[in-house]
């Protein structure tokens, strides 16, 4: 914990905040801090987006969505919530070793909650290689996947398992370029500094300040897509031929937490290339500085926060909108799409982003 | 280590429900890797002795039965059974009840091709699509409704005629819908047609050459898209397709292989414009008169003979083979349906394919298990 600056770490913030927070021991406190941003933030952004995806997806498809639960529908993925959890896996198909890696790679998956950049004030982990984190949680998530559908014994799961495990590897080796090419421009992977390299206006974001950024934020998001074979690069949970493979075994509860990580995965890369290449948090009209002069602290977090979801949401909903028209791509042609389109992309935006930053430095 | 990999193949068998096939069919695949190399298929499930129940019928109670062969476009069926009973008692179809079956037909095979452009859709993963066009279907649906009161089976069509003059309006509501739907091909195609994933996913894929159609006894869209220009309305027409002008599409390869998925997509729906051609054709000039020769009851008889009518449903050459000994009961009746022959090919052409592509094949050749089974 010695590598964490105080100043940005929210529990740092945290102790701060009041004389009971400060009598908590740190661990305790980091414990509490984590559980409520997967509670308040993390939950309640897969209820949201569950929904928006619903209702705008009916809205673009001539159809009317969910409108039944609640005003307009709004409480739908909270009765769908509670409906997956009233039902029980049935005691005869109990399987350990499916439980276990449904459990392993849960845990995995969820650790990564710890790194999420949240807000300038809620960095828990802000490394000098903290930009890799999110790369390490696809690929746990895909392993997991992987060994979840080996340990199923039945021909959807291992063909579920070996094609997550071909598009995470496909999705990886572009993604990893495209972060590198990110770190090149700020000049470093931490957190505070990829984000402070950016301010509030669109064009000093990452993505916009130069061609090649452009095209790294591009690879970023669609081998961001392969790797966590989300619609409609997501031939390894496909429904029509291996009944959504990993997943065809899973129902009830279980099946709530595979989708639920599924989606935190999705929202994890999203929030990253925000942070990355979208402007991060930065608040517009130096709205940031104007608080923290006033001593406001708690509503620059909330702002900050907000800013940064709305951003968020925004992307997955683009992303979204576009699976919905275009078809799924077969597995063999994703992962190609990713070795041979998106690869030789990322190495142009490696060269060219070398080029660009280091030109004043060449004699 | 590369010597204790299993390498041998593996058995999966699919079916009788899975959300792939057609209806209820079993598969089973030997697969190595995820390359099909072999399909054994097990059809029947659907077995409903159809073909009995026309013969413990009497003769007019025998349409409502014609509708149960293919639920997806039933007035095919209905239409070859009254083909083939009209000709064995020489009644003969006045024209304003001609000019209704053509309208009927057409409407049919459109609405069984919206139809295929959804199982399409939905093999591929194209979700949108599949809204746009539901809709669209709905359309029509609500024009039979309109007509006979049902949305599926119509139960429309008698023995020298049909069972009622069209509904007030109906006529103009066709004429709408025709035009409608020309404007909605064009978004269709725009959205989809020549996506690039979409080709992508169907171009090459389980090519029917036009030696293995010809062996099998294809016909239909499936058959033209492998360049075999047959087409029962031209070759054999009944209930006036020789009066009226249209063309038959016949599939080109422009996307990857004559005969592939692709094309037999685009021949659809290169029939679906020619439906609508003689759509609005038909229905500017639906002429006056009576609906029907005479009114059919149940002590309705046929004389003894047998008899062969042709359509040409939406998938392929129906023929209709009734034998009458002359009395109130049908003594046979048989049904040529279009989807056998798709069936015999379809181990042919998925050898060699990914699984993946297995649900694209199946969808692309718009097999009816309830007509193959009946």
């Amino acid at each position: 914990m010695s590598a964490l600056p105080p100043e940005n770490s929210w529990i740092a913030f945290l102790a701060n905040s009041s004389d009971l927070a400060a009598a908590l021991p740190t661990w305790l406190l980091a414990a509490l801090g984590l559980v409520f941003i997967y509670g308040a933030i993390i939950l309640p952004s897969g209820a949201i987006m569950s929904y928006l995806d619903r209702k705008l997806s009916a809205d673009f498809q001539a159809r009317v969505g969910p409108n039944r639960a609640g005003p307009a529908g709004m409480l739908q993925p909270l009765a769908d919530l509670l409906k997956l959890l009233q039902k029980e896996a049935s005691s005869a198909e109990w399987n350990w070793r499916e439980a276990l890696w449904l459990g392993v790679h849960t845990m995995a998956l969820y650790s990564t909650v710890a790194v999420i950049p949240l807000s300038s004030s809620a960095l828990l982990v802000n490394t000098d290689m903290s930009a890799f984190l999110p790369l390490w949680a696809a690929l746990v998530l895909a392993l997991g996947t992987m060994l979840l559908g080996f340990s199923q014994g039945s021909v959807p799961g291992w063909f579920g398992g070996v094609r997550v495990a071909a598009q995470a590897l496909a999705g990886a080796f572009p993604a990893l370029i495209a972060v590198i090419c990110a770190g090149i421009h700020a000049g470093e992977f931490r957190w505070s500094t990829l984000a402070g390299a950016q301010t509030a206006s669109p064009l000093t974001w990452t993505a916009l300040c130069d061609p090649f950024q452009f095209i790294a934020f591009v690879v970023f998001v669609l081998g961001g897509l392969v790797m966590l074979a989300v619609p409609p690069m997501d031939a390894a949970l496909s429904t029509q031929d291996i009944h959504g493979g990993v997943s065809s075994h899973l129902f009830g509860r279980r099946l709530s937490l595979f989708r639920l990580g599924r989606f935190y995965g999705f929202f994890l890369w999203s929030v990253i290339a925000v942070v990355i290449f979208l402007g991060a948090w930065t608040l517009p009209f130096g709205l940031a500085e104007l608080l923290r002069e006033q001593g406001r602290l708690w509503l620059v977090l909330a702002l900050e926060v907000g800013w940064l979801l709305a951003k968020t949401f925004v992307l997955m909903l683009l992303v979204i909108s576009f699976a919905r028209v275009s078809p799924r791509g077969r597995v063999d042609q994703v992962t190609d799409f990713s070795w041979k389109v998106l690869s030789p992309f990322a190495l142009l935006a490696l060269i060219g982003t070398a080029l660009w930053s280091g030109w004043g430095y060449l004699p | 280590m590369l010597e204790t990999l299993r390498t041998d193949l593996t058995s999966w068998e699919i079916g009788p429900y899975h959300g792939a096939l057609p209806g209820p069919m079993r598969m089973k695949l030997r697969i190595d890797g995820e390359i099909i190399i072999s399909t054994d298929l097990e059809t029947g499930f659907l077995h409903r002795g159809l073909e009995k129940a026309f013969e413990l019928h009497p003769w007019p109670a025998t349409v409502a039965y014609a509708d149960h062969l293919d639920p997806e476009a039933a007035f095919f069926g209905e239409l070859a059974l009254c083909l083939a009973v009209e000709e064995i008692s020489g009644l003969d179809c006045p024209p304003r009840a001609q000019a209704i079956r053509v309208l009927l037909s057409e409407l049919s095979r459109i609405s069984a091709h919206l139809g295929y452009i959804v199982k399409v859709g939905r093999a591929v993963g194209a979700e949108t699509l599949i809204h746009y066009v539901l809709r669209d279907r709905e359309k029509i649906l609500d024009l039979f409704e309109l007509l006979s009161g049902a949305r599926y089976s119509l139960n429309f069509l008698r023995f020298g005629g049909v069972a009622a003059d069209v509904t007030e309006g109906f006529i103009e509501r066709v004429l709408e819908v025709a035009e409608l739907l020309r404007a909605r091909l064009k978004e269709y195609n725009d959205l989809f047609t020549f996506n690039h994933s979409f080709l992508l996913r169907t171009a090459g894929v389980g090519v029917i050459t036009r030696e293995l159609a010809l062996q099998s006894g294809l016909t239909g869209p499936n058959a033209r898209a492998a360049g075999l220009a047959f087409d029962a309305r031209k070759a054999h027409p009944y209930i006036g397709f020789d009066k009226l002008d249209f063309e038959v599409p016949v599939g080109r390869g422009e996307a990857g292989r004559l005969g592939d998925a692709h094309d037999r997509f685009l021949v659809r729906l290169r029939e679906l414009s020619q439906s609508l051609e003689i759509l609005k054709d038909v229905a500017e000039t639906v002429p006056e008169g009576e609906f029907s020769r005479m009114r059919i009851d149940r002590d309705f008889e046929v004389p003894n003979g047998e008899s062969y009518a042709r359509v040409e449903s939406s998938r392929g050459l129906l023929g209709c083979h009734v034998v009458s000994d002359g009395g109130r009961f049908p003594a046979r009746v048989q049904f040529r349906v279009p989807t056998s022959a798709n069936l015999t090919l379809l181990p042919e052409i998925v050898r060699g394919l990914a699984i993946e592509d297995l649900p694209v094949v199946i969808a692309s050749l718009d097999l009816c298990l309830a007509e193959a089974d009946r």
